[in-house]
Parts: structure tokens; C-alpha cells; sequence
């Protein structure tokens, strides 16, 4: 499994290409009916142009809003969304911070590498987020996040991230306090592990 | 890099260079097929005359646009001229012609040409109406020139806008059926004649009442029809769908 297998929710650009050639056509068609109901005026290329016409007009229109509208709302929208199934990686440890990830549904698991070993340091679910971090230090991934279960994200660009935390402070203290909060239950998990092996090793 | 960029702006320059030709040369031959086309000099209408050459500019420019944008973006809406080329093409210009275009929709809608454009059920009530040896009303009426033009339009269609909006009703109705070819011959009339349609030209008239003295009361009444005595020895049209298909 990896990365491949991203399915980003976004319309296939041979679909819109398709829009875009098919209302240029119809568009073509109405001026070849409009020449025909000019030039050779007769029952049939007046009621083509008269009443057939305006419909293909209508659906060039159509066409044509709907790839604009797609395109305005891909332009403006803070977050790109990403499907992820079961065993994808989302963030690979070491890689360069691109996203910090808001998780909407599923469930995914945080694994820490180090040597040949492998530990799963957190699970995280619905409403969680995670990536924020290396994203404010500006370093690379310290975990992998795997995908347990069918997962769907909210992606949102280092950019648009870096404007969040500074035009809306809310975000900023509550992003804080998330990251402060799974830093202490880390340290308090390491503590932990740390004291049960001193008292492995009291004979 | 600069040698592909130049390679492109050279194929760039030749498809407009092409472009411009086939403007040029569709506003050259377009003009003359269609002023030609529809009346005799002295008879201009103008909503005719220069709506027909408005749309031919219109349908020119919109084609090249449409073209140039096809065979320059490929589908691809790369920025603002692409897309200020696609909604002019494919947008803009087919409603300029479309609105435009049905005042003219609506005028040559009435045309005596319009009616006989469907050969095989009316261009033979064209033709006798033309005919200046018949006799029928149709005829006495064209040939004298009683009324000056859209002679099928102004006798088969009733008083304002409802008039109107039942011919067109009932012509797009004529038009399906001439296509696919489920008239019958010979024609026969949706309702009886109105008399009111003769009687919107003829009742002020001095020759007709002098004509119609004994029966007008009983006209005007609605107790006689025009049709009682017009059909059989003084007919609207001769029984020309008869003599197409005996």
C-alpha cells in the first residue's frame, strides 16, 4: 500500500475539458442553424432555429457555468479534500510538511520508526488533526500517519495554514492547545515506559 | 526553449492569418446570398435587411471565435483569455443570435415563402395563389395586390396577440407533421373559417357593403358565414391538392 492509492475529491480534468469542447460544439451547432435558418429560410431551419437553438444555448450555458463555478470554489475553498483507504500512508516520517491534515471520517494510526522497530504512538480519529506540527516548525514529518480505515481528510496547504494562525487567533490558541496537550500525554506515555523498565531492571 | 516558443507563435500567427481569411471571405460571399435571398429592392423591410446582416457578422465572429479557441486551447481554460474566449464564443454570441435573431424568426415567419417552403403540402396553394389566370380569392386577392404583403399570413391568422401566438402554436404543429410526414392531403382547416378574418379588411369597405347589402346584417349577426357563399363557386384556393394527388 502507499500513496497511489489517494483518490483526491476533485472533478477529472478530462471531464472538464469535455464541458469546455461539448459547449464550444453546441455553440457551433447554433450558429450552423442560424446560418441555415439565414441563408435557406424554410419551415424546418426556422423551427431548428426558433426552438432548438435557445436549448442547446442553454445547455452550452450550463456547461460553461458549471466548470466556472467548480473552478471559482477550487479557487477559494480553504481545504482540498483527499480519500484515503485502509494502509495508505498520508505523511511518511521524514518527508517535507506540506498539509496539516483534519481528520473527517475514519480512523488512522500515528507510527514512530526508529531503527528496525516500529511503535504506533497514537490513533487518532473523526474531529482530530495532525501534521500542525511540523508545519509550524517548518521541519520535516517526525511519524508516519497510516490509514486504519477508509479515510476522508480535509487538507489544508502550509500557506493557507500559515495565514490561519496569524489572521484568526482562535484557531491559533486552540491549535496550540491541541498540540501542547498530545505533547504532555507523550511525555507522560515516555515517563511512563521509562519507569517501567527502571523497575524491570531492579533485581 | 525560444526556438519552441518561436515555432509556436509562428502557428499561432498562421491560424489567425487563416482566421481573418475566413471572416473575410464569409462577410463577402455572405452578404450578397443574404440580401439577395429574401425581397425585391424597393419592398426592404428593415428589420430584414439589417437584422439578416447583424447575425451574419454575428454567426462569423462567433464561429471564428469558437474555432480559434478550439484549435488554441484545446478545451483547456488556461486563464482569463481562454476564458473570455469561451463565454464570447460559446455563450455571448449564440444569445446575441438567438435574441436577435427571433425578430426575425418573427418576421419571416409571415412570408408567403415561409408557407410555400413546404413543397409537398403547400406550394401548390402558393403557386395558384400567384396564378394570375385563377379565380380564386386567394388569387383575386394576390394578383390585385389587396394586401401588399405576407398574404397567407394576414388571411389565416386572427386578431392581436393571441392570433399570433395561435399561429405559431399551430405552425410549429404544421412544421412536425411536414417532417415526419403525418399530414394529410388533402389540407383541411383546423375550425371553419372565421368570418371576422375576411371581415377585418372587408367590413369598412365600400365595395363590399355595396356587395352585401341584403347580407351583412345577417353576417355581422353571425346568422350567415362568409363560407356559405365563398367556398363552393367562389373558393378561397382552387383544389389544387386534388390535382397533386388524385
Amino acid at each position: 500500500m502507499s500513496r497511489h492509492s489517494i483518490r483526491t475529491i476533485e472533478l477529472d480534468p478530462r471531464i472538464i475539458r469535455s464541458a469546455l469542447i461539448g459547449a464550444q460544439v453546441l455553440a457551433l451547432m447554433v450558429y450552423a442553424m442560424g446560418a441555415g435558418f439565414l441563408f435557406h429560410t424554410n419551415g424546418g431551419t426556422l423551427f431548428l432555429f426558433a426552438l432548438a437553438a435557445p436549448l442547446l444555448i442553454v445547455a452550452a450555458v450550463l456547461a460553461l457555468a458549471g466548470v466556472a463555478i467548480y473552478r471559482y470554489f477550487r479557487r477559494h475553498s480553504l481545504f482540498a479534500f483527499a480519500l484515503f483507504e485502509p494502509g495508505d500512508f498520508l505523511v511518511q516520517q521524514g518527508d517535507q510538511a506540506d498539509f496539516a491534515y483534519f481528520i473527517q471520517q475514519g480512523e488512522v494510526e500515528v507510527v514512530r520508526r526508529e531503527k528496525e522497530s516500529e511503535t504506533v504512538i497514537a490513533r487518532l480519529g473523526e474531529g482530530q488533526h495532525f501534521g500542525e506540527t511540523a508545519l509550524i516548525g517548518n521541519a520535516p514529518q517526525h511519524a508516519t500517519v497510516r490509514a486504519v480505515t477508509r479515510v476522508r481528510v480535509a487538507m489544508l496547504g502550509k500557506k493557507k495554514f500559515h495565514h490561519m494562525l496569524r489572521f484568526v487567533h482562535p484557531a491559533q490558541g486552540d491549535l496550540m492547545h491541541a498540540v501542547n496537550q498530545r505533547a504532555r500525554k507523550q511525555s507522560a506515555e515516555r515517563a511512563e515506559a521509562a519507569a517501567q523498565i527502571r523497575e524491570d531492571q531492579i533485581p | 526553449m525560444t526556438s519552441r516558443g518561436t515555432q509556436h507563435d509562428i502557428a499561432s500567427e498562421r491560424w489567425r492569418s487563416l482566421l481573418l481569411r475566413f471572416v473575410a471571405l464569409s462577410c463577402w460571399a455572405g452578404f450578397p446570398l443574404i440580401t439577395g435571398a429574401q425581397q425585391s429592392a424597393f419592398q426592404q423591410d428593415p428589420v430584414d435587411h439589417y437584422g439578416s446582416r447583424f447575425l451574419a457578422i454575428v454567426i462569423v465572429l462567433g464561429i471564428t471565435l469558437v474555432l480559434f479557441s478550439l484549435f488554441r486551447y484545446r478545451g483547456v481554460d488556461a486563464g482569463p483569455t481562454s476564458w473570455a474566449l469561451l463565454i464570447a464564443g460559446a455563450a455571448l454570441f449564440p444569445m446575441i443570435l438567438s435574441g436577435v435573431g427571433n425578430f426575425l424568426v418573427f418576421e419571416r415567419a409571415k412570408t408567403v415563402q415561409l408557407c410555400g417552403s413546404c413543397h409537398l403540402a403547400m406550394k401548390s396553394y402558393v403557386d395558384d395563389m400567384k396564378n394570375p389566370q385563377s379565380n380564386s380569392l386567394a388569387a383575386v386577392h394576390y394578383t390585385n395586390r389587396y394586401i401588399a404583403e405576407n398574404q397567407c399570413y394576414d388571411c389565416h391568422t386572427s386578431y392581436g396577440m393571441s392570433g399570433t401566438l395561435e399561429a405559431k402554436e399551430q405552425g410549429v404543429i404544421d412544421v412536425y407533421r411536414y417532417y415526419t410526414h403525418t399530414f394529410h392531403l388533402p389540407l383541411k382547416l383546423r375550425h371553419p373559417y372565421r368570418d371576422r378574418d375576411c371581415l377585418k379588411c372587408h367590413a369598412e369597405a365600400t365595395k363590399w357593403i355595396a356587395a352585401h347589402q341584403d347580407c351583412q346584417e345577417a353576417i355581422f349577426a353571425g346568422k350567415m358565414s362568409c363560407m356559405q357563399c365563398h367556398a363552393e363557386a367562389n373558393p378561397a384556393h382552387n383544389a389544387v391538392a386534388q390535382e397533386l394527388h388524385p
